[in-house]
């Protein structure tokens, strides 16, 4: 039997409707127990971060590694999603979950509008186009002082409401664990829908639409269509993750949506392994966990991150997902043997 | 005999275990300071020089300790931004557990860290960051030395309208807090004095080029001062296209640029000519003839053999200052904040120190002005 049979088999079992259960149950448990591993502010405070560089890397992969958009201004629908729900917090005074449905829609409407006219694109082209959307709206966000404060930055800016039943507070998300457990919670949701969305007839169009347009065009798939669709989730699920993190630091200031940004999250979703879902979520952790690992390091930190990510690209380049396949299927060659 | 002895023995070796004890708890009360600095991204110059002003002052300090106390570092890179200063901040309290914090230098970082130590309840020591939200309204666990934006601001207006007869001028700003807040504090307190403002003119730090904002400078008639607010980089260009459209005094013209602190020591010989009568504000004056500073600018000197620049003199004030707070009886995070804030006329190498009731310092002699000369020399103007 080949070995391409062997993947395959290896492959099927994993992604079996029952290892996928049991996956989701050990993802529940991950989630519950880890803020009870690291008790102190300083990880809950990285485990809240790694939850929302998540939501954005499966965003991102979802438009890139399934609909084949090469979208480098993801950073600018997590600044919408921040900007629009702390404004409308801040200035109108609407209550935080309304805030941040309207934050998610207003970054997924972006995505709309800009796949709308980037629809045509592709490659290099739409990276272009997308990078000087991100840039467009980092100037935004800088120079419109009067809607944004610009520079000056909004500071003090509140968590989520608690969590109150019958006068009870079930959770109150001034505490670093119930924030985790809602980032978190919201994480594994959106994992689930992309999760169903890919392996429905949906990821199966986006699938055909980025390995051969033209063929796919010509089985009567609507191309712009879908790629539009793919653009409008990515971009929501990066709202929400924008709304999450104003809420989370308390500090919004323009820079922290800058292109470099774009950037970081790009470098998650192809260390993780592009199209996989499972790999971004690896590559969101792995890369917000090893800058801190590394502080013992001092000032040799940066470094030794830059070289381990090069590191990854040069020798794994189908990511996390890739190496983990990889030693799956030897695992079952020798299992087999 | 034999009991008198066993009891002399028993005795010696008791005190001299209580002895070895006492040393070894004398040896162990260390006053851990965590330092939040921008060591990575484009503030890390920041971070460098800090280090260089903090392990000098530790050196010295820890020659002979302070009641008993010895003093350890700790650093964090906090980068300059809200999020990786949150993330240093909560490292520092949660692992290393310091009895005071110094640092950020960007106020953005700042501002995100404070509310961190106000929960902690650990002091924040704060030298670098201008903005007047992190003293006003501030908390109680928050410090700054350096005069902020405000005092800055209207000392550098009523200098530019009283001493230099100005009262035509254009502000240039980069587009962060810290520069809209200089400029804004500037033009409120020279218009109220009489003054005009020809143009306000903001711009983004990716700007490498400043021909046509020189140009519209030069366009705009009779300029007698240009406050200037932006990094040494976007500095340099700026002083050499308004030289080169004829505007300042560098460049046959009569405007003349004046600044808060922005710019480091040896902007002028990188400027040239360009920064011919160019005044302004700096936090350390290395001519300064108070012992405490001489004997920094020697100190320095000889460990690094350069000039100390304000960011290092920065950086040992604020150590210094911890020294002082724990020879007058601080001891933990708690006694050391109410140290801080009972702190008078403390003299530091960058000027006096003495805290508002919202810990700001208020002695303006830690503003202190310099002219540059047509060798690109500079003189202090000992205008406060």
């Amino acid at each position: 039997m080949s070995e391409t049979v062997f993947a395959q088999q290896w492959l099927g079992k994993a992604t079996s409707s029952r290892a996928r259960f049991l996956g989701y149950l050990t993802a529940v448990a991950v989630i519950v127990t880890l803020p009870l591993v690291f008790n102190d502010t300083y990880w809950r405070t990285n485990l809240t971060v790694c939850a929302i560089n998540v939501l954005l890397a499966i965003g991102l992969d979802f438009i890139l590694g399934y609909a084949g958009q090469l979208n480098l201004g993801h950073s600018a629908f997590y600044g919408l999603g921040a900007y629009v729900s702390t404004l409308l917090i801040v200035k109108l005074a609407v209550p935080f979950w309304l805030a941040f449905v309207a934050g998610v829609a207003f970054a997924g409407l972006a995505g709309t509008f800009l796949s709308l006219f980037a629809v045509r694109l592709r490659g290099h082209y739409l990276a272009i186009a997308s990078l000087g959307f991100a840039v467009i709206v980092h100037q935004i966000l800088l120079n419109w002082i009067s809607l944004t404060q610009g520079p000056l930055g909004i500071y003090g800016i509140a968590p989520p409401p608690a969590l109150v039943v019958d006068g009870t507070v079930i959770a109150d998300f001034r505490n670093l664990t119930a924030f985790f457990y809602l980032v978190a919670g919201f994480a594994l949701l959106s994992f689930l829908l992309l999760s169903q969305l890919v392996r429905s007839p949906v990821g199966e169009t986006l699938t055909a639409i980025r390995e051969d347009e033209v063929s796919a065009a010509s089985l009567g798939i609507n191309a712009a269509a879908w790629k539009v669709f793919a653009f409008g989730v990515g971009s929501a699920i990066a709202g929400a993750a924008g709304c999450f993190y104003a809420s989370f630091v308390g500090t919004l200031v323009p820079d922290a949506f800058f292109i470099t940004e774009a950037f970081n999250i790009l470098a998650m979703v192809i260390v993780g392994g592009m199209g996989t879902l499972i790999g971004p979520v690896f590559g969101a952790v792995l890369l917000t966990i090893l800058p801190e690992v590394l502080r013992g390091l001092g000032d040799l930190r940066l470094v030794v991150y830059g070289a381990a990510l090069t590191f990854v690209v040069l020798f794994i380049p189908g990511g996390m997902a890739q190496a983990a396949n990889a030693v799956g299927e030897r695992l079952w060659r020798r299992r087999s043997a | 005999m034999t009991r008198t002895l066993r009891t002399l023995c028993t005795s010696v070796a008791a005190i001299g275990l209580l002895t070895i004890g006492a040393v070894a708890q004398a040896q162990d009360k260390t006053i851990k300071i965590g330092a939040l600095f921008p060591m990575s991204g484009p503030g890390s110059y920041f971070g460098t020089q800090d280090k260089q002003g903090v392990e000098l002052a530790l050196e010295q300090i820890n020659q002979t300790g302070v009641n008993g106390y010895k003093f350890a570092v700790h650093y964090e890179d906090s980068a300059c931004s809200p999020l990786p200063a949150t993330q240093a901040a909560k490292r520092l309290i949660e692992q290393f557990k310091p009895d005071v914090i110094i640092g950020e230098e960007c106020s953005d970082a700042t501002l995100a860290v404070m509310p961190i130590v106000e929960q902690a309840k650990v002091p924040l020591l704060n030298a670098g960051s201008s903005s007047i939200k992190i003293t006003q309204p501030g908390n109680p666990w928050t410090f700054r030395i350096m005069p902020n934006e405000v005092m800055q601001g209207i000392n550098l207006a009523e200098n530019a309208y009283r001493r230099m007869n100005a009262r035509r001028a254009v502000l240039l700003f980069e587009n962060t807090n810290a520069g809209i807040g200089n400029a804004q504090v500037f033009k409120e307190n020279f218009t109220r004095l009489g003054g005009k403002v020809l143009a306000e003119i903001g711009f983004g730090r990716d700007v490498n080029d400043f021909t046509a904002i020189a140009t519209r400078v030069a366009g705009l008639g009779e300029v007698d001062v240009i406050p200037t607010y932006t990094l040494e980089g976007q500095g340099l260009k700026i002083t050499q296209a308004l030289a080169q459209a004829g505007v300042t005094k560098g460049g046959g013209g009569n405007a003349i640029q004046i600044g808060t602190i922005w710019l480091p020591f040896g902007f002028e010989q990188k400027a040239g000519k360009a920064a011919l009568g160019y005044i302004r504000i700096v936090q350390f004056d290395p001519t300064d003839a108070r012992p405490v500073a001489r004997n920094f600018v020697s100190a320095f000197k000889a460990k690094y053999n350069t000039e100390p620049t304000h960011l290092n003199a920065h950086a040992y004030d604020q150590i210094m200052l911890i020294a002082d707070v724990v020879k007058r009886g601080g001891k933990d995070p708690e006694t050391i904040r109410e140290g801080l804030a009972a702190t008078k006329n403390y003299s530091g190498v960058t000027g006096s120190v003495e805290f508002d009731k919202n810990n700001q310092n208020v002695k303006m002699d830690t503003i202190h002005y310099m002219e540059t000369k047509p060798d690109m020399s500079w003189v202090s103007l000992k205008w406060n």
